[in-house]
């Protein structure tokens, strides 16, 4: 599957580019920013945090873009509305932000475990918003795990899932860390909104391992009658779907035994600016960079002056 | 005489030890004869607390909710504790725990992670709960370290910190310098010591936790617990007592609770195997040693080995899915060579 042949296919010509703002300066907000730095159609024209003194704010004006400490309220005030909003704070205060933006008629693109939005994982749903202007990306252990839990449930008949996370500290943000509750909830949800399997468990490990650990998901599902042939067969082909926009993903274990199965892996991050170990923020900000691409070419936005570079 | 808590997680820590499958009637008994002891307070969950029977650590025979009930109608006296782990249970945890009567709530996390604990330490402060704050495997962290983020949890709620020597790596020396460290940094809030016996030395270990100042000392009936069990409750009490501490716990009573728990909660009592010492010197969680040994002979490979290898990549308390990974590798490794 291409994720990108719709904008392959757009018609060439130069338009107006696409205006986006990222609120929240922390470890996901400043690799968005990496990556809207190089993406071909994306404007970045405000990175809006909280605190003057974040580091999230000094590595945007280093990268020369608009920065401004005072929040979703400077998002709201700018003269015309943005394209699209990347919401990279916390998951209470993304409601908040969702009921101010979506009068506005903004995409919003939710990198909280809010669970209010439309639910994207890219090699199972596609990266269009299909319904409203919200569209979630559930979480890293979501991202991580729902193409492989997929595949398997699609195939075989399996009666309970399990999906452990592991991120190293140093990539683990505050909001995050106090995020917890919102992480295991939204990610047991789209387990079962994906693959049908109602006993669903999510949990997250941070490591505080020095060097530090490479972002991990294990999926454990019982299914019985299957051996490992049979698993990898269908495991295989879903995790080189990953990998057409996370290059570092990456099947790292796969057992069978009686019925549980276990699948383990790994996401290492491909980019100039996260270490290697930040696989848990490449998968996901790549995801959504790519719905608002996507977006992007849906509205004839794309500017190829800046593709042809 | 100085006075000790003295805080039994027989009934939750032990659970490592019979992969989480304690039952209904033995929950009861234990909690009325812990209770009869005067023991202060006896916690009860899965060994991973609230929210934990998982696959990825054992699934528990009974519910939390289950469990919770039945000690709580148990106890005339002692006041009921339960454990969770931030990213394991939830807050939805922690309210129905309350609900099922819980006094004392422990939120655990790694040692030099106590943010994690914020929120939940913040949830039990609000719902005007006695929140205890522990930072477990200790033995990675400096007494500087450990002292920050003790005082750092008690910022965040905490009305009790501490350590848990949760690979049973500690000397006494160790122990003395950490909880000498924390006690200067929290000041009048009580500090919190839970030792493992995979050297030895959790009996000498708690005492010199004691003499250092803290006021909260965890013991289980025969160390029951994960590897080579927890601090031995029955032995540890009157060697405190011994030592100049008051425990306000009855001895011959504390004796009759221990027979009970090596007769209704475990096949046998927890020994310091071989398998435990290497936990212990590798600085790795006690809880791993059944799924190390379970897949390491299928694949070929020495689990002393992979307790070495886990202890060289930091390992946490939580991470079993990693042990996976380890014996494939050590596996790889020797069909090469």
């Amino acid at each position: 599957m291409s994720l990108t042949s719709e904008m392959d296919n757009a018609r060439s010509h130069v338009a107006e580019p696409m205006t986006v703002a990222v609120i929240g300066t922390g470890a996901i907000g400043q690799d968005l920013v990496s990556k809207i730095d190089r993406s071909p159609v994306l404007d970045c024209r405000l990175v809006a945090g909280r605190n003057p003194e974040s580091a999230g704010l000094r590595h945007a004006e280093r990268l020369g873009y608009p920065t401004t400490a005072a929040g979703i309220e400077a998002v709201l005030a700018a003269e015309r509305p943005f394209d699209v909003v990347f919401d990279a704070t916390n998951a209470a205060s993304h409601r908040d932000h969702w009921r101010l933006l979506e009068p506005l008629g903004t995409l919003v693109i939710d990198l909280t475990p809010s669970k209010v939005g439309q639910m994207v994982v890219p090699t199972v749903t596609g990266v269009w918003a299909a319904t409203g202007r919200n569209v979630n990306l559930v979480s890293c252990g979501g991202q991580a795990s729902v193409p492989i839990v997929r595949a398997l449930a699609v195939r075989f008949p399996v009666t309970y899932l399990e999906v452990v996370s592991t991120v190293a500290s140093a990539v683990a943000g505050r909001a995050t860390r106090l995020n917890l509750d919102e992480y295991v909830a939204t990610t047991g949800h789209a387990l079962t909104a994906f693959s049908r399997v109602s006993d669903v468990k999510a949990i997250l490990n941070i490591s505080p391992a020095v060097p530090p650990a490479t972002f991990r998901t294990a999926v454990q599902a019982r299914v019985s009658g299957v051996d490992v042939a049979a698993v990898r067969a269908v495991v295989d082909p879903a995790a080189e779907q990953v990998r057409s926009f996370a290059p570092g993903y990456e099947i790292t274990a796969c057992t069978v035994v009686d019925d549980r199965v276990t699948i383990a892996l790994h996401v290492m991050a491909h980019s100039d600016v996260l270490p290697p170990y930040a696989g848990n923020l490449d998968i996901i900000n790549s995801a959504a960079i790519m719905v608002a691409e996507q977006h992007a070419a849906r509205l004839d936005r794309v500017s190829w002056a800046k593709v042809a570079r | 005489m100085r006075n000790v808590v003295i805080h039994d997680p027989t009934l939750r820590d032990g659970q490592h030890a019979v992969r989480h499958q304690l039952g209904v009637a033995a929950l009861g008994r234990y909690a009325a004869a812990a209770d009869a002891a005067r023991i202060p307070v006896v916690e009860v969950g899965h060994g991973n607390g609230l929210g934990a029977s998982s696959l990825q650590v054992g699934l528990a025979a009974v519910s939390d909710e289950e469990m919770l009930s039945t000690v709580r109608e148990a106890l005339r006296h002692s006041r009921m504790g339960v454990f969770m782990l931030p990213g394991w249970g939830t807050s939805d945890d922690l309210r129905r725990a309350l609900a099922h009567g819980a006094d004392v709530i422990r939120i655990g996390v790694h040692a030099t992670e106590t943010s994690l604990a914020e929120r939940h330490l913040g949830v039990l402060r609000d719902a005007g709960a006695e929140a205890h704050c522990v930072l477990m495997m200790s033995h990675m962290a400096s007494p500087d370290e450990l002292a920050e983020h003790a005082a750092r949890a008690v910022g965040y709620g905490a009305q009790a910190v501490g350590i848990m020597d949760s690979a049973g790596h500690f000397l006494p020396p160790d122990v003395t310098a950490r909880i000498t460290a924390i006690v200067k940094a929290v000041g009048t809030t009580p500090v919190i010591f839970h030792g493992h016996n995979n050297l030895g030395m959790a009996v000498a270990n708690s005492v010199a936790a004691a003499d250092a100042g803290a006021l909260i000392i965890d013991g289980c009936a025969r160390g029951f617990g994960a590897g080579a069990g927890n601090t031995q409750l029955e032995a540890l009490v009157p060697v405190l007592e011994r030592s100049g501490f008051a425990t306000g716990i009855d001895l011959y009573a504390l004796l009759d609770a221990a027979d009970l728990a090596e007769r209704e909660l475990m096949p046998a009592p927890p020994v310091i195997t071989s398998m435990s010492i290497v936990s212990g010197l590798a600085g790795v969680f006690s809880g791993f040693k059944h799924r190390v040994v379970e897949l390491s002979a299928p694949a070929g490979v020495d689990p002393r080995d992979v307790f070495f290898e886990l202890g060289r990549r930091q390992a946490i308390a939580g991470q079993e899915d990693l042990i996976v990974d380890v014996v494939a590798e050590l596996s790889a490794r020797k069909a090469i060579r």
